[in-house]
Formats: C-alpha cells, structure tokens, sequence
C-alpha cells in the first residue's frame, strides 16, 4: 500500500466512524420523540395506556360535545366502530365541528379516556386528515 | 374571445419552446445558425412567457370565468389584490410564475459580460433544456388557459386563508430564490463539461449565489412571519414537512455561498462546491413540487395528481443521475492539488460546511421517516419538534464556536493565541455581560448559557470586523455584508434562546367588561362587535392593554367567516413593543356570555425579525459590494 492510499483510506474511516456516531445519536433522538398515530380501535387493540404522548384521529361524534366553562371540553372521537372519550382544555380550532375530523394528541388513561393537550386545526372545512381517511376506510365508513 | 385568448396564449408557449430548442444547440455543437444573437433569442424566450404572464393575469383581474384556472381559483368579489395572488395561489399559475423566473434568469445571465462567449452558450444551453422541459410539462400536464364551455356567473374562489398581503408576495420571492438556484446549476455543469471550476468560475457565480440565496432567505423569512401571525399558535416555525422542505436547500445554498467565497480565494474545494450546488438545486425542486403534488401535506398542497407528481420525480431523477454521473466523470479533472494548513479559514468554513450538512441531514431523517413508515409498515406517526431541538442544538453550538473563530483566522495560516489575544476584549465584556444576565434571571441551563455567550461574541466580532473604527470616521470594509449576516445570525440566535425560555401563554374565559392577567400586563376587555364586509362576516373583540397604569394600545382579535369558500379563520392581534410582543387569539364564541381568548407574551420576537433581516441584508449587500470591486478591477 502506497502513501496516499493509506492516508485516504484513514481519512475515509475516520470519517465514516464520525458519521456513523452522528447518525446514530440522530436516530435514538427520533425514536425517543415520535408521536404514533392511532384510531379508537387501534388504541383500544393495543391498549396504548400510560404516559407516552399519541395521537388519536377519527370523526367528532354527533351531540358529544360539552363544555363545561373554563374552556374545558369534553368530546367523543369515532371511527364508526368504538368511540373514545376526551378531555380538553383549551381553544378549539374554528373548524372544529361534530361529525368532522379531528386529530388530538395527548394521553391515554388507564381508565379508557383520552386528556388531550392539543387539538389539530386544519385550514379548509373540506379537509380531512389523511391518517382518518385511512382510518376510516379501515373501517368501511368512508364515504367519497 | 377566450378562443382567440387561448390560442394567442398556447402559442406563445410554444414559441418559447422552439426558441428553448435554438438556444440548447450549443450543447450538440451546432453552431451554423447565426440569425439570431445568442441574448436576443433569450430575450424572445422571456418576452413570450412574460406576455402569457400577463395574460392570464388579465384573465384573472377581468374575472374570466371561461376558463378553468380563474373559475376554480377566482370570485369577482375578490379584491384585487387576492385576484392578483390568485394568479399564483393555484398549481398552474404557480407552475407558470416559475417559468418566468426561469428564462428570466436565463435572459438576464445571456446579458452578463463576467463570462466568456463559449461559457455563455453553454451556460444558457443547459438553462434553456430545462426550461424546454418545464414548458413541455405546462402545456401537456397543467396548462393554466384551458377553458370550459359552461356560462359560470361566479368562481369559486380562493382559500381565505391565502387571503393575505404578505402571503401574495411570499410565493414570488420565495421562487426567485429557488430557482436562481437553476442558473448555478446550470453553470456548475457548464463548469463540469468544460473542466473550468476555478477562481473565475467563482467569480463569475459569485453575484448569483448571493441573490439567490437572499430571495431563499426572505421567502423563508416572510412565510414564517405569515405563519406567526396568521395561525395564531403564537410560534414561528412549526418544524411542518412544508417549512423542512424549504429549509433544506437554504441549507445547502448557505454551505455553497462560502464554498464559493473559498473557491475565488483560494481555488480549492471545486468539487465540493459542485456537489453543493447540485444539491442545492435538486432539494429546491424537491421542495417545491412535493409540497404542491400533495406527497407532503398542508395548507401549501394545491392538487394532488400522480401524474404530475410522477412527472416532477422522472425529471429530478433525470436531473440527478445525469449530473451526478456527469460529477464522477470529471471531479479528477477539475480538483486541482492544494496543500491545506489545518488552522487557515478554509478549515474552519470547511468544518462549518460539514455542520450545515448534519443539520439538513436532522431535518432529513425527520421529514422523511413519517413518510417511510407509512408506506412500509403502514403506521401513521409525526416527529415531535423536541427531535429537532434536540439533535440541533448541539451542533448550533460547535456552528456558533467556528462561525466565529473562522474569519478570525486568515486565508493562510494563524496562530490561535494572537487571535485569542486580538479578541480579549470583546472576550471579558462578552462573558461579563452573560454572567450578570445568568445572575439576574437566574438562567441555569448551561446550553441556554453558551448559546447566550457564543452569540453576543459573534455579534461583536462580526460588526467590528466588518467596519473601522478610525477616531471620528467609521469606514465600512468589503467584507461589511458578512459581518451583517453574521452578526444578524448572532441575534437571531439570541432571540430564538431568549423567546423560547420567556414565552408566557394563559387561556381564559372571558366576560365583556372583565379585565385579564398576564405576567405584568393587564387586559380590559371592553367590547365584542358584529361586521359585514365585502367578502366576509367579522366578530371582532375590543381589548386594551395597559402595564403599571401605562397605556399601551388596543386589541382587536378578530373571527372571519368567508363564504367562497366557506371558511371561518382567526385573525391575531399583536401589540409590538421594543422588548416584546404581546398577542391575542381568539375562539368562535360557543356560548352568548363568554368567549375564549387566549393571550401570548412573546419576548424578543422584533429582536428575532430584526436578525433575519440583517442576514438578508448581508447577502445583498455582497452582491452589491461585489459588484463594485468587480468593476474598479476592470478599470484597472
């Protein structure tokens, strides 16, 4: 091995150590900060209580929505199939409507109701969250 | 009429297909055509994209509703200026703007005298085959002048949400900056097949990079201040898939800029600076057209049709593979042997290079994977913005470190205790000032701390090495736009930490006549009305605000309800202070009594503007101060 090839190839592994390191310690980031996306009955299959932050999507159930002051609501999210409870706290987005979709992120409880910490707003009335479509396409009560 | 319209507009397009077809011979070295100057038919390809511009901006003003584009994208109750933005608020109006950017560009380069003829030619060649490749694209897959044969009365409109000064002139400036980018594109693989990557390539790109990336800038800049006071969520940069793809190639485009300063230095790091400029261009188109083809969605997603979105991929592969391969066949010619001195300015841009790459590399890995696990293992998920902030701020901190003590060290080689001895003052004050402000807000956070000290001395350095402090004169050096840029990135970095520790936000409940609490701010709420306007209903709510019996001003949070189409928005309210903003939200009334009004205190945001204005300033200012020195030298 000549001088140059074996300076190259030093160069090439040192940096493809210090690469590998970087995108490892991206990586663990990413996984340490993703947020999955769940209808009721997938949070209800896989019984996604505890403390790790999910998002739960469907349609806003008809006649569900209280509001108890102090911008707390209390909401029921469908996909046709099960229905979960949620509790929020805060300002809802204009075009949050029953019967439209919605995405909220935040915890399921032990006790099978949702504490939501955010509620998604969306810009366009006709716009329905893809991850719901999917959803309820899942569960046969898309309508085109 | 709108026959005769369509026919004049198609052909137009056409002629600036053919002429596209002249102009890209010099590429199959045909040259017995001489008609023609080289910049005159270049001034035919803009005048004939130009003319159908303003038609069908014409169009949308007259209100045409004859054809499809102003139809689906127009109302004759539009004020003009949204029927003018409309113009550019669809896929194909939007597809034509970048056109026009595209051969004027090209037209504009065809004028330029930086560059040998042979240069021109093929420059302007490559140019012209892809805006032959865009037209075609237009005229079979999204032409803007198709026209129905239905008597419509009205359009249907445009999203409200569009509706917005600034977001009429964000999408243009925003485009000048992605596609100034085709233009070194083209001249890098000009670069590449004639093996001249050197001090005069860089010369000649030099003026280029610079207006391109200040365009990137300010359409970044302008969207993110769109975002702040139009969504209400009293945040900046949401780290969506839509804002990722447009910081990508400000990246890239930010690490090509002074590889190019490097490569008129120095003439090292051609290949490098080729690969950037590549890429710059790639993630540019990238980032327009996945956002509008619907892959990436948000409120920036026009249609989705796997036809253009399948048509934008072949050609970004095309444009890849082609250079790419065109990259592995030259880069041994044009590197040329340079021995480095490892503490020389070259290491330190080169190290910071490879700190912008990491950080497009975080954003990366962050846009994308959503998108892999949805197709492979079909699971929805989104990526918190924490992973961001997380992965990114260590690697601000080394960026700050070297973005400092690189035009610190010369082109050749410095001693690092004379710098640090050169930089004592600014030093001591530097850390005196972090230390009293740990002590006084009691920050413990030692990242907070270091980005805190690292930015107030890049702020320092930057403006004394950029000016002269002479006695009574203060002379402005060449290197003025740099020392602009970077000391705007110094408070831009000092605002992002300062807001992001200080943000204050309470929701409340509130009554007409009641008064709210926020830090030392107090909120009188004195009254709700109901308006009628041309295009849209308004609730809007009166608050004023006061500190220590101090008036400040008066709120007015306001709902809209549009009915073309129907949509309701919030429009924010914000009070600017020097020091801070203060900010009011609020809900569409659920009941009659009380209505949901939230309120933001946001320190530092005119602080934050004001650095991304100064960066934006920098790059303008180079290209300027280049110009400049460019023509003393020809003189002399």
């Amino acid at each position: 091995m000549t001088d140059t090839v074996k300076k190259r190839l030093i160069k090439f592994l040192v940096s493809l150590i210090i690469f590998g390191i970087a995108i490892l310690i991206i990586v663990y980031n990413l996984r340490d900060n993703i947020v999955y996306f769940y209808s009721p009955s997938e949070i209800i299959e896989n019984n996604q209580t505890g403390s790790q932050i999910v998002r739960l999507g469907g349609l806003v159930e008809s006649e569900s929505v209280i509001s108890d002051g102090d911008s707390i609501f209390h909401f029921k999210i469908t996909d046709g199939q099960e229905q979960i409870s949620v509790k929020y706290q805060g300002i809802l987005p204009n075009l949050f409507a029953e019967e439209k979709g919605v995405v909220v992120e935040g915890i399921y409880m032990n006790d099978g109701r949702f504490i939501a910490n955010k509620v998604l707003a969306k810009h366009d009335e006709n716009y329905m969250p893809p991850e719901v479509i999917k959803s309820l396409k899942e569960t046969g009560k898309w309508q085109e | 009429m709108s026959l005769a319209i369509n026919y004049i507009a198609n052909s137009l397009l056409i002629l600036c297909l053919v002429t596209s077809i002249i102009q890209s011979r010099f590429l199959f070295r045909i040259q017995n055509y001489n008609l023609l100057s080289l910049s005159q038919i270049s001034a035919i390809q803009f005048l004939s994209i130009l003319v159908s511009f303003v038609i069908l901006i014409f169009l949308f003003i007259t209100s045409d509703f004859n054809f499809d584009l102003v139809y689906f994208h127009s109302h004759s109750e539009k004020p003009l200026i949204y029927k003018l933005s409309g113009v550019w608020g669809n896929h194909e109006g939007s597809m034509l703007l970048w056109i026009l950017i595209l051969v004027l560009f090209n037209f504009l380069f065809s004028l330029s005298r930086s560059s040998s003829q042979k240069f021109k030619e093929i420059t302007v060649a490559v140019q012209s085959l892809m805006i032959f490749g865009f037209v075609l694209f237009l005229l079979v897959l999204s032409n803007p002048f198709n026209i129905n044969n239905e008597n419509f009365n009205d359009g249907l409109g445009l999203n409200p949400i569009l509706q917005d000064p600034l977001l009429a002139i964000h999408p243009p400036i925003l485009y000048i900056g992605y596609v100034g980018f085709s233009l070194i594109f083209s001249l890098s693989i000009t670069g590449l097949l004639t093996s001249e990557v050197d001090k005069k390539w860089a010369t000649i790109a030099k003026p280029w990079v610079f207006a391109a990336w200040s365009f990137l800038t300010a359409g970044i800049a302008l969207g993110s201040y769109w975002a702040y006071y139009e969504l209400g969520w009293g945040g900046y940069w949401f780290w969506d898939p839509v804002e990722n793809a447009s910081l990508m190639p400000w990246l890239s485009a930010t690490a090509l800029i002074h590889c190019v300063v490097v490569l008129q230095r120095k003439n090292t790091m051609q290949s490098w600076t080729m690969v950037l400029a590549i890429l710059t261009f790639s993630l540019s188109l990238a980032g327009t057209f996945l956002v509008r083809s619907g892959v990436l969605n948000s409120v920036h997603t026009f249609a989705s049709d796997p036809g253009r979105g399948l048509f934008i991929l072949i050609f970004l592969f095309i444009i890849l593979s082609s250079s790419f391969l065109l990259f592995a066949l030259k880069s041994e010619k044009i590197d040329k042997p340079f021995s480095h001195n490892i503490s020389s300015r070259n290491t330190g841009i080169m190290v910071n290079n490879w700190l912008l790459i990491s950080i497009l590399i975080v954003v990366f890995l962050g846009t994308m994977y959503p998108l892999a696990t949805d197709l492979l293992y079909n699971q929805s998920l989104t990526v918190g913005p924490q992973y961001y902030a997380m992965s990114i701020t260590p690697i601000i901190i080394l960026f700050l470190f070297f973005m400092i003590l690189s035009p610190q060290l010369s082109w050749g080689e410095s001693k690092l205790l004379k710098i640090l001895n050169e930089m004592r003052y600014i030093l001591v004050s530097c850390l005196t000032i972090t230390f009293l402000t740990t002590l006084y807000y009691d920050l413990f956070n030692i990242t907070e701390i270091l980005i805190i000290l690292l930015s107030l001395i890049l702020i320092m350095s930057s403006l004394s090495s950029g000016l002269n402090f002479k006695s009574t004169k203060v002379i402005v050096k060449s290197n003025f736009g740099q020392s602009m840029a970077h000391a705007g990135f110094g408070i831009f970095m000092l605002a992002v930490v300062s807001n992001a520790v200080y943000s204050q936000e309470k929701i409340y409940d509130a009554k007409v006549g009641s008064k709210l609490q926020l830090d030392e701010y107090i909120f009188d709420f004195k009254n709700i009305e109901q308006e009628e306007k041309v295009n849209f209903n308004s609730i809007k709510a009166y608050l004023s605000l006061s500190k220590s019996g101090k008036d400040l001003g008066e709120f007015t949070p306001e709902i809209r309800f549009y009915s073309d189409p129907p949509t309701i928005t919030s429009e924010t309210s914000i009070i600017h202070q020097f020091f801070s903003d203060v900010y009011v939200v609020m809900n569409v009334p659920q009941n009659q009594e009380s209505i949901s009004l939230r309120l933001h205190i946001k320190p530092f945001m005119n602080i934050l503007w004001l650095g991304v204005v100064m960066i934006i300033l920098g790059g303008i200012i180079t290209v300027i101060l280049n110009r400049n020195n460019y023509r003393e030298n020809e003189i002399n």
